[in-house]
């Protein structure tokens, strides 16, 4: 089945002559068409191919918070609902240079703000492996599309846990990759100093293949380092006699089913060669509240320029104050919302040093205690997800919701590289095992990931007919 | 009472290209053509500092005496503004890149610097009325987005209105100097804000903001009329509160803009999208190093090595090409003390009547130097020279083509003036009886007839001495 196919598997029947560029476009959109109305994982489709490479005719999506022009960018908000993009983002550029060819804008949590795509300004999106369960987010879209098949990989966004939790609720690979790694030039900014761009792909070869080719120095994004970073290369080397950690305070409050899947991928890293010793990284308890502190105070700004000036939504009223907040009343979405009031309080003089200064050091602390594991242990492992999906409305404070990212947020805080890939079920649905490395060691996860995925085998995808031959 | 005031000066640095995006710093193009996603505030859209900005502060900050860090950092000023895409300004609020500098006045007195950094400026807004609540529409020019600013943060040290002016002037012939900045305050290019409290013995006022202050007679003008204001007010027991205001140019007067509660709060953080900037000390050597003269070196060089007077050695040291144009004239074999006469006197009284900027080319230096030596020589009189440099001025023709041209050669001939001195004196009896009771100075009366029956062409030496051999030989 092609829907089944990898990115690799499918560059080499196009260079074998089995297929044409042509037939693989024609049949993702034609299985995208159909499995759309079922999981709504598309704001927009497209088909926008402006080069031949060595991606030629591979189709993917990319998540509605990049710039890509030709499409609507709309942050699955209201405020954005008919943003023409002016530009494309250098990450989606560099793919469309190999000669990729993008048909859709995923959904999304409005401006990443979520972990179930329920908060899309739209429409919520569907898990493929269960239409009553949340597919993750924010990078939700993006997760259905590439586990129903209806693209080979697609584009995510990463602040704190965006690609790797919907990459475990639906049963592929999400990575993020180290801060600086990839460019943000054209991902509207959620929290800039943890957004990142980087990859859902059904293989681990997949991932590093894709992220190859959009990693590097970026003119245009000053906080991208220069530093030429091979994935793929002895990706399949042994990881024989490496050291992994495991933070007790990931055991801690993990479901026995979870804790279960979690034991056997442990066991297959035994029989890999490897050493696994339990650590403690006792400021791990404070990452939540600290990326809650950081993040908002750092989207309390970047949503800022969403004024109804320039462009995007626009409610008329007869002051600039009253225009400036009937529109961005109208425009924001209730989460977005509380975000924006949360990071405009702990920013405000009277709290800055209370709250923003104070979660900046334990943020340092958090780096320093992470990477002194490291600098003893070769990689972190641990559950992507403290539960499987979710079904709609399951859950209802917005605790409930910041408390999903519980294991994702550590990476994003220390802008370590960390990736999802599925390593079982629990009550049929899928869950991801996460990998930390340190910092520009994305090539070292890569190859723990790679030698997992060898050991666990063939992962299966949901059932889904549309499109296929069969 | 005694008044104390500190400035907050923002210039405009005229590099190529504008501050975190390759936009063509040009304030005065069509609007909104110089813009792009960055400076727009497009969604996704990244800050990359320009590095020519880097080089201007810092050059700015070694001219004005300033510690300069290895390392700063950027931060963001949040507000809502239509001019201000973002809805922040990228500024260096926590780390700036330079502090404890200080300009030193005529008087010696020493203006401390507190701090120098860098920021963006904001666009342009055209209201449909005389401001933004008023008006019924407003447009925005992104022009002027992102154009690269330093701000320039004295100490309280100044305590007259005409400190504050001598300091922005002082500033402003630096900043020219050193070539970072045109320093034009009628076209904004450096904006001045002042800072002022009253106090006497017994009682201190409440700090007073003036903005909008667009000229450096105004800089003056503003802080005394705010002086003067706050002292009446403290005189009648009245309450002065903290707030901003804004000079009025068309009133001369200062009206209030906003109370110190009305003040928005920043929310000040440091710029994620910007690593720290990093100089190294060997950058910051050589720019130091390559800082050309500055304008009050050159001064006290003239004085001290050319012998100039020394309130001519300030005029000409406030330009950098008016003192190269001084100097070339020097260079080209013309005393340094007749140079700086007649280019302060003359030549900068011609450029001054027109409102003119001084432009060197309007007056060659070979025609200059042909005028001050045709004078010195007495081949044409002093006030033949001025028509001669003012013929220059307008047209540009050679001085010895005007002088032909104007039969303005100097008569120095003693037979050709003997007649016309003859005559003078024997149409004005009376005034020779007078001569003749003593009273010599009425020779300059003789002197002046002569003068104006040659049409000014006689040596009026030469005249003198003829006349007094006339009248002594009579006797």
């Amino acid at each position: 089945m092609i829907s089944d196919m990898t990115v690799e598997e499918l560059m080499e029947s196009v260079k074998k002559g089995k297929m044409k560029s042509d037939e693989i476009v024609d049949y993702f959109k034609k299985r995208s068409e159909e499995l759309d109305k079922k999981l709504s994982a598309y704001i927009s489709k497209c088909e926008i191919k402006e080069n031949e490479g060595g991606l030629n005719g591979i189709p993917f999506a990319v998540k509605d918070n990049m710039q890509l022009e030709g499409t609507k960018t709309t942050c699955a908000s209201k405020i954005l609902e008919n943003y023409g993009s002016t530009y494309t983002a250098t990450a989606v550029k560099r793919l469309l240079n190999e000669g990729a060819v993008a048909l859709a804008k995923t959904n999304m949590d409005e401006f990443a703000m979520g972990s179930s795509t329920e908060f899309s300004a739209f429409f919520p999106t569907k898990n493929p492996w269960d239409l009553g369960r949340v597919p993750g987010g924010s990078s939700g879209g993006s997760a259905a599309a590439v586990a129903a098949g209806m693209v080979p990989f697609a584009l995510g966004s990463d602040t704190g846990g965006s690609i790797r939790q919907p990459a475990s609720f639906c049963g592929i690979v999400g990575y993020k990759p180290s801060y600086g790694l990839v460019s943000r030039y054209g991902l509207a900014a959620f929290a800039s100093s943890m957004d990142q761009i980087g990859p859902l792909a059904k293989s681990v070869r997949d991932a590093a293949l894709i992220t190859e080719i959009m990693a590097g120095k970026d003119p245009k994004d000053a906080t991208t380092v220069d530093k030429k970073i091979d994935l793929l290369k002895g990706v399949e080397n042994s990881i024989e006699g490496m050291r992994m950690a495991i933070p007790k305070e990931f055991l801690k409050d993990l479901s026995p089913d979870v804790k279960m899947v979690f034991q056997e991928a442990i066991e297959k890293f035994e029989k890999m060669g490897t050493k696994i010793e339990e650590v403690s990284i006792p400021s791990l308890k404070y990452a939540v509240s600290v990326y809650y502190i950081i993040a908002p105070a750092e989207a309390s700004s970047n949503l800022s320029r969403y004024d109804g000036i320039r462009y995007g939504l626009r409610i008329e009223e007869d002051t600039i104050d009253g225009i400036y907040n009937q529109t961005r009343n109208k425009g924001f979405g209730r989460e977005v919302k509380r975000r924006i009031m949360l990071g405009t309080f702990t920013l405000s003089a009277t709290y800055y040093d209370a709250y923003f200064d104070k979660a900046q050091k334990v943020r340092t602390l958090i780096k320093r205690e992470m990477d002194e594991v490291l600098s003893s242990h070769d990689a972190i492992l641990g559950p992507t997800t403290p539960n499987v999906a979710f079904k709609f409305g399951e859950l209802s404070s917005p605790l409930d919701y910041y408390l999903q990212d519980i294991y994702t947020i550590p990476a994003n805080l220390a802008g370590l590289p960390a990736m999802s890939l599925p390593m079982g079920f629990v009550n049929n649905m899928p869950i991801g095992l996460q990998i930390m490395t340190k910092r520009f060691e994305d090539a070292k996860m890569m190859r723990i990931a790679r030698s997992y995925e060898k050991a666990r085998g063939k992962f299966p995808m949901p059932k889904l007919n549309g499109g296929d031959e069969r | 009472m005694k008044s104390v005031i500190g400035l907050e000066i923002h210039t405009q640095l005229s590099t190529k290209t504008k501050a975190f995006c390759s936009c063509k710093n040009e304030v005065d193009a069509e609007p909104n053509t110089n813009i792009c996603p960055v400076c727009t505030g497009q969604p996704g859209a990244l800050p990359v500092l320009n590095d020519e900005v880097v080089e201007y502060a810092i050059r700015a900050a070694a001219a004005l005496n300033c510690e300069i860090h290895e390392v700063s950092s950027f931060d963001r000023k949040n507000y809502f503004y239509p001019d201000l895409p973002k809805g922040y300004q990228i500024t260096q609020y926590f780390h700036p890149i330079a502090t404890n500098g200080y300009i030193v006045l005529d008087n010696g007195k020493k203006i401390r610097i507190r701090r120098i950094h860098i920021e963006e400026d904001a666009g342009k807004m055209f209201h449909s009325s005389e401001t933004i609540t008023q008006a019924t529409s407003s447009l925005v020019d992104l022009n002027r987005c992102g154009i690269p600013l330093i701000e320039i943060v004295t100490e309280p040290d100044m305590e007259k209105p005409e400190e504050a002016r001598e300091f922005m002037e002082k500033l402003r012939d630096i900043l020219r100097t050193i070539g970072v900045s045109t320093g034009n305050m009628e076209e904004g290019a450096l904006r001045c804000d002042a800072n002022v409290s009253v106090h006497d013995d017994k009682r201190s006022s409440s700090r007073v903001e003036v903005k909008n202050i667009n000229s450096f007679k105004f800089v003056q003008k503003a802080l005394e009329y705010e002086i003067k204001r706050i002292t009446k007010a403290m005189e009648a027991g009245e309450n002065v509160p903290q707030e901003t205001r804004g000079w009025d140019s068309s009133t001369k007067s200062t009206v209030s803009m906003r109370s110190k509660e009305a003040e928005n709060d920043y929310r000040y953080f440091p710029e994620p999208d910007l690593p720290v900037l990093v100089v190294s000390k060997e950058r910051i050597e050589r720019i130091k190093k390559s800082l050309p003269e500055l304008p009050d070196e050159k001064s006290k060089r003239y004085v001290e090595k050319l012998g100039v007077k020394e309130e001519n050695a300030k005029i000409l040291s406030k330009e950098p090409e008016l003192s190269e144009y001084f100097e070339e004239v020097v260079k080209a074999g013309v005393s340094a003390k007749d140079a700086s006469n007649w280019i302060v006197n003359e030549v900068l009284g011609l450029f001054n009547a027109d409102g003119l900027e001084f432009k060197g080319e309007k007056v060659p230096i070979k025609h200059l130097k042909k005028i001050i030596e045709y004078t010195n020589t007495s081949k044409i009189s002093r006030l033949a020279a001025k028509e001669v440099l003012a013929e220059v001025y307008k047209s540009g023709k050679d001085p010895d083509e005007i002088v032909k041209e104007r039969n303005l050669l100097q008569v120095s001939n003693e037979d050709e003036l003997i007649a016309v001195v003859k005559e003078v004196i024997e149409e004005n009896p009376d005034t020779v009886q007078k001569y003749k009771n003593g009273k010599t100075s009425v020779v300059g009366f003789f002197v002046g007839g002569v003068m104006k029956k040659t049409k000014g062409k006689a040596d009026p030496k030469v005249v003198g001495k003829l006349v007094k051999q006339l009248l002594d030989g009579e006797s």
